[in-house]
C-alpha cells in the first residue's frame, strides 16, 4: 500500500529533502559568487570596455559635422594621423612632460623621503603636511594658481628665480617655456604623493639591516645604495607604473594654463582627443586618437612589467 | 686603559657631534623643500585678501594690509559656487555611496571563494585602473547622450561606479581574516552576506576609510569628465565653475581670481589639515600594500 510506504519511510524522505536543498544552496550559491560580481561587471562592461571596442570600431569611419551619416572608410584616419605633423608634435610634447616629470619627481621624492623617515621629533608631521597638501588641491585650481605665479611682469616665480640669476621669461606665452612651466607646476603638485608612497616602503625596511651595516662601517650614502635602494625596488616601481599612467593623462593644466598653446607647443594627446571631438565635433577621428591612446597605454605598462618588473624583488602576498 | 677610554670618549664625542650636525641638515633641507611646497599657497591666499591695485607691486607684499574680505562675497555674486558646492558634494558622495557597494561585494568573492575565471575576472578588474576615464571619455559621452543622461549629476557619477583599485585594496584586507573564523560562522549559520556584514566589513575598516578618503579626494578634483557632460550651472560642480568663472572674467582680476580658488580648495584643505594623520596614513598605506 502506498500509504504505508509512505509512513514507514518518513525519515529517509526528510533526509532526502535535505539533502536536495543543501545542493541547491550550493548551487545557488556557486551561483552568487557572480551575483556578487554582477554589479561591478555591469558598469565595468559599459564603461570601460564597452568604449574600447566602441571607439575601435567608431576609428573605421568618417564621421564629423561635414560628414554627419557614418561613412566606412577603413583605416584612413589612421594613415591621415600618420601623415599629419601635428600628431608628431602632440606625441613629442607627451614624451617631453613624462620625460620632465617622471625622473625628477621621483628622485626628489625618493630624497625627501629618505630625509623625513629620520627621527625628527614633532617636526616630522609638520614636514608631512607641508610636503603632501598639494595633492588635496584639485589640479584645475592649482593650475589657476600657477598662471597667477607665472604671470610674466608681477608673478612670483620671475621675482624670486631672479635672485638666482634667472632672466625673465614670459613662460605660459613662450613656445619655449609653456611645456616647462606646466612640468615644474607638475612635479610641485604631485610630489608630495610619490614622496609618500616612498615613505611607507621606507617604513617597511627591518631597522636591523641598518643597524647591522653601521657596525660592519658602512656609512649613510654606501647603506642608502646597497640596502635602502634596492629594497625599495617594488614601490619604485609602483611609482613608475603611475606616473607613466598619470603622465599620459595631463590634461586641466593644459586645458587652463595654456589651451594647448602657444602654436600647439603644449598641446598632448588627451587635449588632442578633446579638440577633435568636441571643438571640430570630428567623432572619427576622436575615436581614432582614442584607440591610439589606450594602446599606448597598455604598451607602455606592458612593457614595464616585463623589463623592469622582472627585475624587481616582489615579496609574495 | 685610561688612555683607550679617553680615546673612546672622544670617539663617542665626535660622533655625537657629526650626528647633530647632520640632523641639523637634515631640519635645514626639509625646511627649505617645505617652504618651497607652502609658497604658492600662502600667495593665493594673500592675493585673495587684497585690494585690486595693490596686486600691481614691483616686490611681492606678503601681508595684505588692508585686509579685504570683499573679494569672497562678489565671487559668489557673479557665479552660483554655493551650487557649484551642493552639486559636488552630491556627486562625490554618490559616487562613493554605490562604489562602496560594487567593491565590497566584488572583494569579498575575490577574498574568499574560488570559482571559475576567477583569475581573468579579477584581471579586469586590474586593467581598469590602467584605463583612466581619460582614454575612454568619448565613446562614454556618446553612451550617455543614447541614455539621454547629458548634463545631469548622474551622468558625472555612472563611470566611476565600479573601481578596480577599491576592489584590489578591499580584497588584500579581507584575504588577512583568517579561514577558520569563516569556518566558524558558516557553522554557526554566518553566511555570505551575514559574515561580509558582521565580520570582514568591521575587519576591515580602516581600509574602507582609506578607499573612502582617497575616493573623495579624487573625484573632488575630477574636471575632464564633468566639463564634457554638463553645460548648465545648475549641475555644475566647483572644479567646473572654477573653469568657466575664469573664462568669464578673463583672467584679469587676480584678486577675485585667487578668491574663487581658494573657495574652491578650502573644504578639502580644511578637513586635510584636521583629519591630517588619518589622510596621510590613508594615502601612505593604500599606495603599496598588497
Amino acid at each position: 500500500m502506498s500509504d504505508s510506504t509512505a509512513l514507514a519511510a518518513p525519515e529517509s524522505l526528510v533526509a532526502r529533502a535535505q539533502a536536495l536543498a543543501a545542493t541547491w544552496r550550493f548551487r545557488f550559491r556557486g551561483g552568487g559568487t557572480y551575483l556578487y560580481l554582477l554589479p561591478s561587471l555591469a558598469f565595468l562592461a559599459l564603461f570601460t570596455y564597452y568604449p574600447i571596442g566602441f571607439s575601435a570600431y567608431l576609428s573605421l569611419f568618417r564621421w564629423n559635422v561635414l560628414n554627419p551619416e557614418k561613412v566606412f572608410v577603413g583605416l584612413q584616419n589612421y594613415l591621415g594621423l600618420w601623415q599629419e605633423p601635428l600628431f608628431w608634435l602632440v606625441l613629442r610634447n607627451n614624451l617631453f612632460y613624462a620625460l620632465g616629470t617622471i625622473p625628477t619627481t621621483m628622485a626628489l621624492a625618493l630624497f625627501v623621503a629618505v630625509l623625513v623617515n629620520q627621527k625628527l621629533g614633532a617636526a616630522r608631521s609638520l614636514y608631512r603636511v607641508a610636503l603632501f597638501y598639494p595633492t588635496m588641491i584639485p589640479m584645475v585650481a592649482a593650475a589657476m594658481l600657477w598662471v597667477w605665479i607665472f604671470n610674466p611682469g608681477i608673478g612670483l616665480f620671475n621675482y624670486y628665480t631672479s635672485f638666482l640669476g634667472v632672466p625673465r621669461i614670459e613662460w605660459l606665452y613662450d613656445r619655449h617655456w609653456a611645456l616647462p612651466a606646466i612640468i615644474i607646476m607638475s612635479i610641485w603638485k604631485n610630489f608630495g604623493y610619490f614622496m609618500l608612497i616612498y615613505l611607507a616602503a621606507l617604513q617597511g625596511i627591518p631597522a636591523e639591516l641598518h643597524e647591522a651595516a653601521s657596525l660592519e662601517g658602512a656609512g649613510a650614502w654606501r647603506r642608502f645604495w646597497t640596502i635602502t635602494f634596492p629594497l625599495l625596488m617594488p614601490a619604485s616601481l609602483f611609482v613608475f607604473v603611475v606616473a607613466i599612467i598619470s603622465s599620459f593623462q595631463v590634461f586641466d593644466q593644459v586645458f587652463v594654463m595654456t589651451q594647448g598653446g602657444p602654436a600647439d607647443q603644449t598641446n598632448v594627446l588627451t587635449f588632442y582627443i578633446y579638440q577633435h571631438a568636441f571643438r571640430f565635433w570630428d567623432i572619427g577621428m576622436g575615436a581614432t586618437l582614442t584607440t591610439i591612446f589606450v594602446c599606448l597605454l597598455l604598451a607602455l605598462i606592458l612593457v614595464v612589467f616585463r623589463y623592469v618588473g622582472r627585475r624587481v624583488y616582489y615579496e609574495a602576498d | 686603559m685610561r688612555r683607550t677610554l679617553r680615546a673612546m670618549a672622544d670617539q663617542a664625542r665626535t660622533w655625537n657631534r657629526r650626528r647633530k650636525l647632520n640632523r641639523l641638515a637634515t631640519h635645514l633641507v626639509l625646511g627649505l623643500f617645505s617652504l618651497v611646497s607652502v609658497t604658492p599657497y600662502l600667495w593665493l591666499l594673500s592675493t585673495s585678501l587684497k585690494f585690486r591695485k595693490e596686486v600691481f607691486t614691483p616686490t611681492p607684499q606678503w601681508i595684505p594690509w588692508p585686509i579685504n574680505l570683499g573679494n569672497y562675497t562678489e565671487v559668489f555674486d557673479r557665479a552660483p559656487f554655493g551650487t557649484f558646492l551642493v552639486n559636488t558634494v552630491i556627486v562625490v558622495s554618490g559616487i562613493l555611496a554605490v562604489q562602496l557597494v560594487t567593491v565590497t561585494l566584488a572583494a569579498y568573492v575575490f577574498a574568499r571563494r574560488s570559482f571559475r575565471g576567477a583569475n581573468f575576472l579579477f584581471l579586469l578588474f586590474l586593467v581598469q585602473m590602467m584605463i583612466p576615464i581619460h582614454a575612454t571619455f568619448l565613446p562614454n559621452f556618446l553612451t550617455l547622450r543614447n541614455l539621454d543622461l547629458l548634463n545631469t549629476r548622474v551622468a558625472m557619477m555612472v563611470p566611476f561606479f565600479a573601481s578596480g583599485y577599491g576592489t584590489f585594496l578591499l580584497r588584500q584586507a579581507f584575504k588577512q581574516v583568517p579561514r577558520d573564523l569563516e569556518d566558524a560562522a558558516v557553522i554557526d549559520g554566518c553566511g555570505g552576506l551575514r559574515f561580509l556584514w558582521h565580520v570582514l566589513i568591521p575587519l576591515a575598516r580602516p581600509t574602507l576609510v582609506a578607499f573612502a578618503l582617497i575616493s573623495l579626494v579624487s573625484h573632488w578634483n575630477d574636471y575632464l569628465w564633468p566639463l564634457i557632460v554638463t553645460d548648465t550651472p545648475d549641475v555644475r560642480t566647483l572644479t567646473i565653475g572654477l573653469g568657466m568663472f575664469v573664462q568669464q572674467e578673463s583672467g584679469a582680476d587676480w584678486t577675485l581670481l585667487m578668491a574663487a580658488t581658494a573657495f574652491v580648495t578650502a573644504p578639502l584643505m580644511g578637513i586635510f589639515l584636521v583629519f591630517q594623520r588619518k589622510f596621510i596614513e590613508s594615502f601612505m598605506f593604500s599606495g603599496l600594500k598588497g
